[in-house]
């Protein structure tokens, strides 16, 4: 008897359709799996016996063969438990042929019989279109994100499914549930946890830094000594964004379904990610890569929102500089003998660090560093890295008066508004945001009053403005002006703007090299 | 001891000549005094233990046969064994190096009587230069403000104009403005510059003054205790303070933050009785606060020229040193206003030099004073309003945006306008992230 279930099995961040072939014959018993099977798969073996068992479903006392289809493909996971127990139960007569019709399996099965969650269920889905899937109840959500709702049927324990199946019982009705699995590790950025810009007192400054960044998705760098606040500024740039749209928002929810990220309730990501790697962070977590499977790294995981790299002179250098294509190109191929994986990483960027070892430079006067020191510390983020920060500021910490008072600052929402709309007339201009404006559109997009044309030769005259740096200073003051509402012309108030929002990096870190 | 006790064979032994060309005689005290300085392991201390009483040959063969009483542990023996001390000479004469013992006549004779004298001194230059005037050090911080850099570089101009030493020690900052404004006099009859270093003669540290190192060699003299090769490290630059402040018959420290190594000097100064000044400084800028905490602690203040000639003129009163170079012409009674100070103040109203006077001619006006050059071509009338605010919100020390921001209540724009316009005035000095009034 010979039962075949469509199934799939992640390759890279993307499903592959598989069939999953079970054989029972006369012979003596015994269990086998064969067609590139990965330990996990192998082990499957014990699972799905002691799942029948438990489940109190027979297990057949003769030869079992297994095999995955294509037999090319190395099929890892555990989400192949499921489908091979059905087959079993088929090819051993246990259950209709009938009842398993158009129906494609993904799951992982507990020694009790229950159903557990995998993860990347949405583009598992995604390569099962056209079936209807039947996934673990923990797994539901992501599994109907990119199908219509009538094609999935979940379940919570194999008995539950295969009275389903046999037609004794009615499916359980789908609905939404909270993020589940606390095995999988930390949440996504979560709105509420992360604080409102009111918290924020005084730093007048940083804040319009921070609001130019969200509205024209500008890189920010800030610089500043210990306790002035720059983790909790940064932790509040997620919040001014708005929320993604509905492609973008689908790409997030793969990418973090794939790296085994709790979903939110509906399975949709809406809310732009905030991930803050550790700056021991190795560059394979950081890029993506892997042996077993391609994983995505921290630079897709904050896909679509803000990558925080706090104290971001202690990073390796390498990291760094493997940042610096995937920002350019918005998404990182990562290449290893067994084949290329092509992620997105699209983000914002935002860098916080000292500006010398001792914490306390930048100003005169201030700072025991020797000269090499800092040097070294300088040094350590590459010209082109920095190069990659549009918008750099010193960052102070607050004065006394404004701690103690009780006025709060503005609110996010006040400010998400304002960005909404900049990010709005950005999209006129056919560009997600200011910042991605082409250099060739720059003529058309960013029209300059007299004063504004006449401030930026003065400063192109005088050597404090580059050629490179021309381009970044016309999109920064096209996000102010964006900003203040100031309709199409770019003014020299603008302009003042935002070069006094693009301070030298080099100079900011107390080290002009 | 003290290098002043010499006896007969001693005296004998030293008194070769000691520039350059003197070196090579082999087995020299000379050669021997040098070798001994670079052996791995030396320290100041080490050398003059090791110098005591006994001459460098004698010390360098007890040294080489285990026996010397100060070497208990023959912690050098091996070292001493390998290195040919003749072979170390020539290194020093073709670097250009001077060798001078503590018996020797080429030795600066101020050091001679300190207790923590180098027993063997290095320079390059005219080691004799450092008699030809009054010396007064000039020292402070290495990330020094634009106020600290210009007070520096015009005391180190005014006091080298009148005829005294200006001793520092070639590092960034405030040591670095002092020898380049004691080198900008512009007038033939300046003091020469002495400079006191903490590496090797040959290591010029930091690179960025090589330019300014070489001209401090031409024009004066650069000392140091360490061999030649050595490197910095931490330890080596308060070793060298001592140096500076012996040398000197006052120290002004200029700026200095708290703990700074400026204060070093001005410790091992107090510890010689030799008088410490401090410029006064905002006490906002932590770039000041070591050196208002010395006029705390009753250190004398410097507002310019004139109140280090009067220190180094009571300084030199109570000595029975050799004709002060301070000629009574230098100074002249006439006060060029009033002074609070109870002392009588000697003014060089003949030596006035161009910016000095422009500098004072300022002191009327409401802006704080800055080089004469700015001060003409900058005219408060034509600033905007909003200029006006941001000039009146900031201060001497350096002023971030935000607290600019803050102070003004100005919008960014408005303020970074401002600002741009007041830098391109001439009114304020900006950096990373920073403004300062002049």
């Amino acid at each position: 008897m010979i039962a075949t279930i469509p199934s799939a099995v992640l390759v890279g961040v993307n499903g592959t359709r598989i069939s999953v072939e079970v054989h029972v014959s006369n012979g003596l018993p015994g269990f086998t799996v064969v067609g590139l099977p990965d330990a996990a798969v192998r082990e499957s073996r014990d699972r799905v016996r002691a799942a029948l068992l438990s489940s109190g479903l027979t297990w057949p006392l003769r030869r079992v063969t297994v095999n995955l289809a294509p037999s090319g493909v190395r099929k890892g996971g555990a989400g192949l438990d499921l489908p091979i127990a059905i087959g079993v139960l088929v090819a051993s007569g246990e259950l209709d042929r009938e009842a398993v019709d158009g129906l494609a399996f993904v799951g992982e099965l507990g020694l009790d019989g229950s159903l557990r969650g995998i993860t990347g269920m949405v583009v598992l889905a995604e390569a099962l279109a056209g079936h209807t899937v039947v996934v673990p109840e923990a797994s539901a959500n992501e599994a109907r994100l990119p199908a219509a709702d009538g094609d999935v049927r979940s379940a919570g324990c194999l008995r539950l499914l295969v009275e389903c199946l046999a037609g004794r019982r009615p499916w359980p009705r789908l609905r939404s549930h909270p993020p589940s699995a606390p095995h999988r590790g930390p949440g996504p950025w979560d709105p509420d946890d992360s604080g409102d810009l009111a918290d924020v007192t005084g730093q007048p400054f940083a804040r319009r830094a921070l609001e130019v960044a969200a509205a024209g998705g500008h890189h920010l760098l800030l610089v500043g000594p210990p306790g002035s606040g720059k983790t909790m500024l940064a932790m509040r740039l997620p919040g001014l964004l708005p929320d993604l749209d509905r492609p973008t928002g689908l790409e997030v929810s793969r990418i973090h379904s794939v790296a085994g990220l709790p979903l939110p309730g509906d399975g949709l990501v809406e809310r732009p990610p905030f991930r803050a790697p550790h700056h021991g962070a190795s560059p394979v977590s950081m890029i993506g890569g892997g042996t077993a499977w391609m994983r995505p790294g921290e630079i897709s995981l904050a896909h679509g929102g803000v990558l925080f790299l706090d104290e971001m002179g202690e990073f390796s250098t390498t990291v760094l500089d493997a940042l610096r294509q995937p920002l350019e190109e918005g998404e990182v191929r990562v290449s290893r003998a067994r084949g290329t994986a092509t992620f997105p990483a699209r983000l914002l960027m935002v860098g916080a660090m000292n500006p010398c070892p001792c914490g306390e430079g930048g100003l005169p006067g201030a700072c025991r560093c020797s000269v090499g020191a800092k040097e070294r510390y300088a040094r350590r983020l590459s010209a082109p890295l920095l190069d990659r920060f549009d918008l750099a500021i010193r960052v102070d910490r607050p004065s006394v008066d404004d701690l103690i008072s009780s006025r709060p600052g503005e609110p996010t929402a006040a400010v998400a508004t304002r960005v909404a709309e900049a990010r709005a007339q950005a999209a006129r201009r056919g560009v997600r945001s200011n910042a991605e404006l082409p250099g060739p559109q720059l003529d058309e997009s960013v029209p300059m009053s007299d004063g504004a044309a006449a401030l930026l030769e003065l400063c192109l005259r005088d050597g404090t403005l580059s050629a490179r740096g021309l381009h970044r200073v016309r999109r920064i003051a096209r996000t102010v002006a964006d900003l203040d509402r100031a309709g199409d012309t770019v003014h020299a108030s603008h302009v003042h703007e935002a070069l006094v929002l693009r301070s030298r990096r080099g100079a900011l870190l107390g080290f002009d090299g | 001891m003290t290098g002043i006790q010499t006896t007969a064979d001693r005296q004998a032994a030293t008194d070769v000549p000691v520039s350059a060309s003197g070196i090579g005689r082999p087995g020299s005290d000379v050669a021997c005094g040098a070798a001994l300085a670079g052996l791995p392991g030396m320290t100041p201390v080490r050398l003059a233990k090791i110098l005591d009483d006994v001459n460098p040959v004698r010390a360098w063969q007890e040294l080489a046969h285990g026996r010397h009483p100060a070497d208990e542990k023959r912690r050098f023996m091996n070292a001493v064994r390998k290195i040919d001390p003749d072979v170390v000479a020539k290194d020093y004469e073709r670097a250009g190096v001077s060798v001078h013992l503590r018996t020797a006549s080429s030795y600066p004779p101020v050091l001679r009587g300190d207790p923590g004298a180098p027993a063997v001194l290095f320079s390059r230059g005219a080691p004799s230069v450092v008699e030809a005037g009054p010396r007064v050090a000039i020292v402070g911080t290495r990330s020094a403000t634009t106020y600290g850099l210009q007070t520096a570089s015009e005391l180190a101009r005014d006091l080298a104009s009148a005829g005294v030493v200006v001793v520092s020690g070639l590092a960034l900052g405030i040591d670095g403005a002092a020898h380049t404004g004691a080198l900008r006099t512009g007038r033939l009859d300046a003091a020469p510059p002495v400079a006191v270093v903490g590496t090797g003669l040959d290591v010029v540290y930091p690179k960025s003054n090589a330019s300014l190192w070489r001209e401090v060699e031409d024009h004066g003299v650069v000392f140091s205790e360490a061999a030649l090769g050595t490197t910095p490290r931490t330890r080596v630059f308060p070793a060298r303070n001592r140096i500076i402040a012996a040398l000197s018959d006052v120290v002004v420290v200029v700026e200095c933050q708290l703990g700074g190594g400026a204060l070093y000097t001005a410790e091992a100064a107090a510890r010689r009785s030799i008088p410490v000044c401090a410029v006064p400084g905002s006490v906002r800028s932590p770039a000041s606060a070591g050196t208002n905490g010395l006029l705390v602690d009753g250190c004398t203040p410097v507002r310019d020229v004139d109140d280090v000639l009067t220190a180094v003129a009571l300084s030199r009163c109570g000595r029975d040193s050799p004709a002060p170079a301070v000629q009574a012409s230098t100074f002249v009674a006439a006060k060029g206003r009033d002074r609070a100070s109870p002392r009588s103040t000697p003014t060089r109203s003949a030596r006035e030099t161009k910016s000095t006077s422009g500098r004072r001619q300022s002191q009327g006006s409401p802006l704080p004073s800055g080089p004469a050059s700015v001060q003409l071509s900058f005219d408060p009338g034509v600033l905007s309003d909003d200029a006006r605010t941001v000039l009146a919100a900031l201060e001497g020390s350096p002023t971030t945006m935000d607290a600019v921001l803050r102070r003004t209540g100005l919008s960014l724009a408005r303020a970074a306008a401002a600002c741009d316009a007041l830098v391109r005035a001439g009114a304020v000095d900006t950096g990373p992230g920073w403004w300062a009034t002049r």
